[in-house]
Formats: structure tokens, sequence, C-alpha cells
């Protein structure tokens, strides 16, 4: 279970984040929606420890970020990799890096659920197609059974066909494995389709939040409803008769 | 604006001060006895010791190292450079008489340096890749890696000795002038052409450019309101370097070309141990390149403000 | 005047990446230009803008980000004088007006540079520079990546209010055919370097005939919500 205590994060004398409390259980989904500047990215840096608290706490079950290691899944899938390593040995940094063995079985088992193909593996990341190279991604963020991943605008490199199919893999594999998915995104369609919560952040604190459907359905505030209305008109969510 | 010009000229006192300091120090701590350095330069024989006590305390060496600095930047503060510890005489004016004498060489170098590197670098971007560019970069490569000492003498062999069309020593003439310059400026075309070079090459691959032509603005257009800007803003960083490269290149072809000026002033000062000259001509060099370091970050600021804005 | 192209194609490094293709598009038109990413849809666009600009024809291009159409150490006041010579129209405050007030940037400061502008802003500055020149065909080029949905989403609409009626046509070029299906009325779909499928949006949409349209119908939006 993800804590997230009335935080607070400071940047240049002004706050970027400011009383942000979240929680997100085990095998569940939060989606973190908002737009470019409201701090989306810095509540990531703030979880995974980057970025110091100005004030609150951050904890997975009552334990600091040092010690459960969330891992992240980062937007522009190419620039995520070191260039020269091919993806095998990018894949496996996490495990190097936290000491723990190679367990091939896992690691083919997870390239089967995010079809990626064996020898893809063996190529460098210039050498393969974004959408490949954001599956890789998330191979690489699951490898080392992480109880939390976080999620940086997973999909708004890829074309539109490519992210319903990834969300849909990312989806599988988090019933799978269990772990706890922080999204944040600023496609209000993709939170909606598998997000269990949405909590809306606007210029540093969440306005709105709750569970998916109920946000849908009647957002309460102005900025939630102009979110809301803003993926009717551009076609990410459709209303039928 | 008002408040980043203030916080560069705030620097700018920081280097300065930090410069005199600096200076007074090295030649303080030196090996050898000062006193007798001065001595030697001013009678330009060996001195019975009781010379040399008087020396050491006309000088204010014997008074200890801050008092002796408290006596030198006091004056300083007021304006007054101080007399020469070799021959008494105020330093301002001769330091006023070598300048004289660089400040022309160091002009026309930068001037032949913008003169070649411009064309160069535009005739080298005409086709990048092409042989042209090649030999326009090899050749700048070259200049940058010839050390001015050197290029002075084989200009002096060519122009003075051999074919006797230029005078090589002293500074009579104008005609005098062009030797040392043309050695200075040749350097300083080397590294601008490098930098101006790729400055062009970077801009042309901005991410935009396409946007306009396809808006129907002419070619030449684009190439002088946006290629050229792009262009202009990391030469404008250089030329602060390129400053720095000119005026160490100076005090060797001055000694080299015999030059009165700067150069010899300040190597005669530093073997003569003759603090107030030395600390002059650091003084005045610092201020020079302070100055136009703070012009060049005023108008880097100009050309791209998003610097300004990060910084403040 | 229709528009009218015959046999674009393209070829990188040897391989052929546009296949040749005819394009017909009448005044007024709105049409979408939807494929995978890969597929050719931009190459299609940026061909199809040369050539008709060789021919004389005025059109205009809003490319993906405002940072690809401006230029950051100029001002905004430059931009727009550099497109009205561009376009060999005389400096016209009222037209200016005219259409910064139509796009809602009425309020920006143009002797400001690009980045002083919020993105959407500039977008739409983008938009306007496009339409000074009231021109015969509009392409805009993923206009909705680079910028959050709301922004987004009241750019496209500020631009069909100011398009209705007139004989501006407009192509969207778009991954997306949730994007495109509410604001074209005629649909392209491209793969692999063709155009393989062209049809009114009614009729793509309800009946994709091949495998990239059926594709791109099926995932056209995240989830249908009853009313």
């Amino acid at each position: 279970m993800l804590t997230v205590e009335n935080v607070a994060v400071r940047r240049a004398n002004t706050l970027a984040l400011e009383g942000i409390t979240l929680s997100l259980a085990q095998g569940r989904t939060l989606a973190v929606v908002g737009e470019s500047g409201a701090g989306k990215s810095t509540l990531i840096g703030a979880i995974l420890g980057l970025v110091p608290c100005a004030a609150g706490e951050i904890a997975w079950a009552g334990e600091p970020v040092r010690t459960y290691r969330p891992s992240l899944v980062m937007q522009e899938p190419r620039r995520a990799f070191n260039p020269r390593l091919s993806l095998r040995r990018s894949v496996c940094e996490p495990l190097v890096a936290q000491g723990l063995p190679r367990d091939e079985a896992r690691l083919s088992r997870l390239c089967q659920g995010l079809e990626i193909q064996p020898d893809l593996l063996d190529r460098l990341p210039s050498q393969v197609s974004i959408g490949q190279a954001q599956r890789v991604g998330i191979l690489r963020a699951l490898i080392a059974s992480p109880p939390l991943v976080l999620f940086d605008e997973p999909l708004s490199a890829l074309d539109a066909v490519t992210q319903k199919h990834t969300a849909r893999l990312i989806a599988e594999l988090q019933s799978e494995e269990g772990f706890a998915a922080l999204i944040v995104t600023h496609d209000l369609g993709y939170a909606a389709a598998y997000a269990d919560e949405i909590a809306v952040l606007k210029a540093g604190k969440i306005v709105e939040g709750g569970p998916t459907a109920a946000f849908i359905d009647r957002p309460q505030t102005e900025y939630g409803k102009s979110l809301r209305n803003a993926a009717f008109a551009l076609g990410a969510l459709e209303q039928v008769a | 604006m008002t408040r980043v010009v203030f916080g560069l000229f705030l620097r700018a006192c920081v280097v300065l001060t930090g410069a005199a300091m600096a200076t007074f120090a090295l030649l303080w701590h030196a090996p050898g006895d000062p006193a007798l350095a001065v001595a030697l330069a001013r009678y330009r024989t060996v001195v019975p010791d009781a010379v040399l006590d008087h020396v050491r305390a006309e000088a204010g060496f014997d008074a200890g190292y801050w008092p002796a600095f408290w006596d030198w930047l006091g004056p300083l503060l007021r304006g007054d450079f101080g007399q020469s510890a070799v021959t008494g005489r105020d330093v301002w004016p001769e330091l006023v008489t070598a300048m004289s004498y660089t400040a022309p060489v160091a002009l026309l170098a930068l001037g032949i340096g913008m003169a070649l590197s411009v064309p160069l670098a535009l005739l080298a971007t005409k086709r990048p890749g092409s042989w042209l560019d090649r030999f326009a970069v090899a050749i700048a490569s070259l200049g940058v890696a010839i050390p001015a000492f050197w290029l002075g003498l084989l200009l002096i062999l060519l122009f003075a000795v051999q074919l006797g069309w230029l005078p090589a020593m002293g500074a009579r003439t104008t005609a005098h002038m062009i030797l040392p310059a043309v050695t200075l400026g040749l350097g300083v075309a080397a590294s601008l052409t490098r930098i101006i070079r790729s400055g062009i090459l970077e801009a042309r691959g901005k991410p935009f450019l396409p946007a306009f032509l396809r808006r129907g603005v002419s070619a030449r257009g684009v190439q002088r309101h946006h290629i050229a800007p792009h262009a202009g803003v990391p030469v404008v960083t250089v030329f602060g370097l390129e400053l720095a490269f000119l005026l160490e290149g100076l005090v060797t072809v001055e000694v080299i070309f015999s030059r009165p000026g700067l150069g010899g002033f300040l190597v005669s000062a530093i073997s003569a141990r003759d603090f107030p000259k030395v600390q002059a001509v650091v003084l005045v060099t610092a201020l020079i390149f302070v100055t136009v370091n703070l012009l060049i970050d005023i108008i880097y600021r100009a050309l791209d403000p998003r610097i300004g804005e990060q910084n403040a | 005047m229709t528009i009218m192209v015959r046999g674009l194609s393209a070829e990188r490094s040897g391989r052929t990446i546009l296949y040749p293709t005819d394009l017909d598009i009448k005044p007024g038109e709105r049409v979408g230009l939807v494929g995978a990413s890969g597929s050719g849809k931009s190459t299609l666009g940026h061909m199809l803008i040369d050539t008709l600009l060789a021919q004389g024809h005025s059109v205009a291009h809003v490319p993906q980000s405002p940072d690809e159409a401006l230029d950051p150490l100029r001002s905004m006041r430059f931009h727009w004088q550099e497109a009205e010579q561009a376009l060999r129209l005389p400096a016209d405050t009222d037209r200016r007006m005219a259409l910064f007030e139509a796009l809602r940037i009425e309020g920006g400061d143009l002797s400001k540079r690009p980045w002083g502008w919020s993105r959407g802003m500039q977008q739409r500055f983008v938009i306007a520079m496009a339409l000074l020149g009231t021109p015969d065909l509009l392409v805009m080029d993923e206009p909705t990546s680079a910028l959050d949905p709301v922004v987004a989403a009241q750019m496209m609409a500020l631009l069909d209010d100011y398009l209705a009626g007139g004989s501006t046509a407009l192509m969207l070029i778009t991954h997306d055919l949730g994007l495109a299906a509410r604001r074209v009325s005629r649909l392209m779909v491209m793969d692999a370097g063709r155009v393989v499928e062209d049809a009114p949006s009614e009729r793509l949409l309800t009946a994709p005939q091949t495998q990239a349209a059926q594709s791109l119908c099926a995932h056209r939006n995240w989830m249908k919500l009853p009313c």
C-alpha cells in the first residue's frame, strides 16, 4: 500500500506540489491526470525519492522508498535506454543493481505477456520501433518484481492503435503480477478505461479525486468538467445512445 | 534586466579583487629576495647589504605581507598606480605608452581574424563535407595547433628575411604592425572559423526552419533572419575566450618582434620584481577582460533572453 | 477551385515510402488522413504541400508542435510581419485583430518571443499565420498531440468555427481516428505508403473494408459511455 501523506515539494521558492495525499493498494491502479506543468512529473520524482519533499511523508507499507524500490516506465521509450547497450542488457540492469539472480523463465514469461519476440532483445534501442521499445521499457520495469510501478505518460509517444494495445498488455500483466500501478497521464480516456481511481492535479494541488466511474459520470470541479469535455471533444471517450 | 546587469557588475568586481590579491600573493611568495631583484635592475650590479636594506624599506618589503598589500591597494583605490620600484617614475604614463603600441596590433589582429574567418566559414558551410569544407576545417585546426611564437618566427623568416617585404623588429612605422598582427590574427581566424562553421551548421538543423520555407519566406530571408542569429549566439560566447587568447598571444608576439608594448613592459617588470608595474598590467588586462565579458554577457542575453530568465 | 494532384510519391534511401497517389480535394472539404505511425501520412502531407506550393496554389501548413513553427529568438511581431511579407500582403491591423480574436489570442503580447506565450496560444498563433492568406488548403499534422487536451479541444473548436462556411479546405493528418472522426466528412486511411481506403466518414466508420481501417475503427476511442 502506497501512502502519500500531505506532501509538499518546493521548487525555486514556489510550491510545485502542495498538500498531496494519495493512497494506492496492491494490485490497484491510480491515474493522476492534469495539464503539463501541474506537477505530475514532480510527483513521480517525489515518490521515487529523487525529489526531496519539503513536508509530508511517502511510504510503502510503512517503509521508506529506499527499501521498496518502485520502478518507472518513462515517456520517451527510446531515450529511456542506453543507446550503446543491447536491450537485453538494459532490461537486466534492475537485477544487477539489486543483486538479484537472472530468472530466464520469468524473463520469457514476461516477454510472452508483452508480445516481445525473444530476438528483439538482442537489438539496440535504435533498431526497434517506438511501440516495441516501450514494451521493452515495461519489461525492464517489471523484471525485478517491484510492488509498485510508476508510469510517466507511458503511451503518449505511441499511435492510437498501439496505445490501446499496450494499455491492454499492461493491464493483463498487472492482474497476473499484482503490482500497484500509478499512471501519470494527460489522457483522460486512458485513465477512464484502466484506472480504479483518478486524481486530478492542477497547479500542484489535487483538486478532485475518487473512483473513476464516479468522476467520469459527474466531475465535481470546473476543471474536472473541462477535462472530461475535452476527452469527448477529442474522441478519446465517446458517448453512444 | 537591471538586476541581471547589476549581478554581472558585482561578479566583475569580485574577479578584479581576486586578480589583484592573487598577483600580489604570487609575486610576494615567489622564491628569491625581491629587494635584490629590484636593486639589480636599478644599479645593474651587485650592491652592498646596506643598499639592499634601503631598497627593502623604500619598496615596503620589510613591513610584512598585509601592510605592503594595503600600502599598494590604498592609493590604487584613489586611481594612483604608484611609482616603479626600479626607476621611481609614475607607472601610469608608462603603461599608457605601452598600451598605445599594443592596442592597434590587438585590434588589427581581431579585424584580420574576423575578415578571414567569416568568409571562410560561409564558404565551408556552402556544401558541408565537400573538399572545400574539409580543407577549411583542416586549415583551421592547424591554425589552432600552431603556437604564436613559432608562426611569428616563420613569418619573419619568409617576409622579412627571405623576401624583405616587411620590417620585423621594432615599432617605428605602421608597416611594423603588420607581421605581429598577422601572426595573432591567423590564430584568431583559425578558432573563430571553427566556431562560426559549427554554429551555422547547428543553426541550419533547427526543426522550425522547414515551416518558414513552407510559409513562403525566401531562403535568403531564412538565412538572414533565422539561421544567422542562431549561429551568432555561440560566436558571441566564444569571443570572451578569444580575447584571453589574444592577450596571452600579445605578450609572446611583442617579445618576438621586439615591440615596446604591454608584453615587454610586463616581462621586464616581472624579472625586476617591480611590484607596482606588474600589478598595474595585471589589473588593466583584468579590467579589459572583465569589461568585454560583461558586454558579451549583456549582448548574449539580448540575443537570447531565455538565458537571463533561467538565471534570474 | 478543386485541388488536384497526380502521382505523388516519395522514396527514402532507396525504399519507397509513398507509392504514387492521386488526390482531389474540393473547396471547403474536410479530409482526415489517418494511419498508424510509419504509414506514410506525414510524408504524403509534406509532398502535397510542396507540390501544391510549386503549382502556385495557396496552401498552409500547421506542424505538430509550435516548436517546429516558431523561431525562439524572434518576436511574435517579427513572425507575423514576415508571414505577411512572404504572402506579399500589406500590413493590416484589422485583419490581424480579426484573426487574433477568432483564435482568442488578442491578449498576446506581440513583442514577446514565442516562449513568452503559453503553448496553446503559440499553436493558435501558428494557425492564425497559416490562415493569413486565406489558403485553398490548410494541412494540420497531428495538431493536438503537443498540447494538453483541454487546450487542444479549445483550439479545434475555434478552428472549426473559423473555417465554417469558408472555402478553405482542411486536411487533418493524425494517427487518432477518434480525433478525426468527429471533424471530417471524408476519411482516407493510409497503410505502408499507400492510401488503402478513401470514403465518406460515415461509411468508413460503420463499414471499414481494409484491415488497416478496421484496426483504426476498433481502437478509435478508449471507452464508449452511455448517454
